[in-house]
């Protein structure tokens, strides 16, 4: 990628990341939310992590099935029994990475 | 003068805790985003304009596999859907500010100051839009020198990227497990990763994300609509995972009703 597709890249990003902040502000400020939108919004963020996470943990960047995975499984399971105990964003990804690292010295 | 200096520093304490969890972050998502080929200057550009954790890593990490523009622009637009729900219950707030506020003021906001500034604007009376504004500046203040400092380091030593990169998937397991709150919303998470994974590799392409996120998320909502009116049903039973900061979160609704 050439300076120029970095630069339309981060442009375009900027674009798609403040369209979906600032419309419900304006729309809102003026009306109410209907029930609709709130129930249809609420399932798209668990949708979109997990598939995010699955991918990181059993894809590999060839898009083939990444069947040497087995520290990500636990340092994942890890992170998430970690996140529900502290809450914490910091020490969930704090620990995240140690056993990520930890891990990958004995595996 | 003085008043507002002391207002400055009132604001800055709150914002406090949130810029410092921003640095470890912030850092590796600068070495993140060197290894993907951005610079200093297009990371602390990427860090201003975009101003989100979750899609600077998304960013680096579809870069570092190849994917087409289009696909990370489209992932990013349905990772950055959820801030129309944010925005959406902070608007009751911020009625009375005029449209080029609300426009400043939506460009800085993400996950992490608006759970701040929507609990203060639910418990305090005295707190206003420029205050808000503040915290939101503070904090982007914090996030772009980090992903700076981030992007100059990854320069100067050799990380494993791929170590790096389990950074963003603990960050997504965090942001996970807060918006999990009822059995349903588990069996959404578990569909859509195993969706995903199969998608992706059937696919060969990082579309199978975008069709896993919208097929689990939208059988979410029919089920949900399926069980409406009946009483208790154990797959909308409250999991009560989120106590402290994180349930305000959860409570958007109820309290703009209160606002009406």
């Amino acid at each position: 990628m050439s300076n120029l597709d970095y630069l339309i890249l981060i442009v375009l990003a900027a674009l798609v990341a403040f369209i979906p902040r600032v419309i419900p502000l304006l729309y809102f400020s003026k009306r109410k939310i209907p029930a609709w939108f709130d129930e249809w919004m609420k399932y798209i963020p668990v949708a979109l992590f997990t598939a995010l996470i699955a991918k990181d943990v059993f894809v590999t960047s060839q898009y083939t099935y990444n069947a040497k995975n087995l520290s990500e499984i636990c340092s994942t399971i890890l992170v998430f029994l970690v996140a529900a105990k502290t809450k914490s964003m910091l020490v969930t990804v704090i620990v995240g990475l140690i056993s990520i690292m930890g891990l990958a010295l004995v595996f | 003068m003085k008043v507002e200096d002391k207002n400055w520093l009132n604001v800055f304490k709150i914002a406090l805790p949130l810029c410092i969890s921003y640095v470890p972050i912030g850092l590796a998502c600068g070495i993140l985003l060197h290894s993907a080929g951005f610079n200093i200057l297009f990371t602390g550009l990427l860090s201003i304009m975009v101003f989100s954790g979750g899609a600077q890593f998304l960013i680096a990490s579809m870069l570092a596999i190849h994917a087409p523009m289009l696909q990370v622009l489209l992932m990013l637009f349905f990772l950055e859907m959820r801030y129309a729900l944010l925005s959406a219950s902070l608007s009751p707030f911020l009625k009375k500010e005029p449209l080029p506020f609300l426009i400043y003021f939506s460009s800085s906001m993400n996950d992490e100051n608006y759970a701040i500034n929507y609990l203060k604007f639910a418990t305090d009376k005295k707190w206003n839009g420029h205050q808000a504004v503040m915290v939101n500046h503070f904090s982007l203040l914090f996030w772009t020198v980090s992903n700076m400092v981030g992007s100059t380091i990854g320069n100067l030593i050799h990380f494993d990227v791929n170590l790096v990169n389990f950074t963003l998937t603990a960050l997504f397991g965090y942001m996970l497990v807060m918006q999990v709150k009822n059995l349903l919303s588990i069996l959404v998470a578990g569909l859509s990763g195993v969706l995903s994974v199969w998608l992706i590799i059937a696919m060969n392409s990082t579309m199978g994300l975008v069709i896993a996120t919208l097929v689990a998320s939208f059988l979410g909502f029919l089920v949900e609509h399926g069980l409406e009116g009946r009483s208790d049903p154990l797959l909308l039973r409250s999991l009560r995972l989120r106590h402290r900061h994180e349930s305000f979160k959860e409570l958007p609704k109820e309290t703009t009703d209160d606002h009406e």
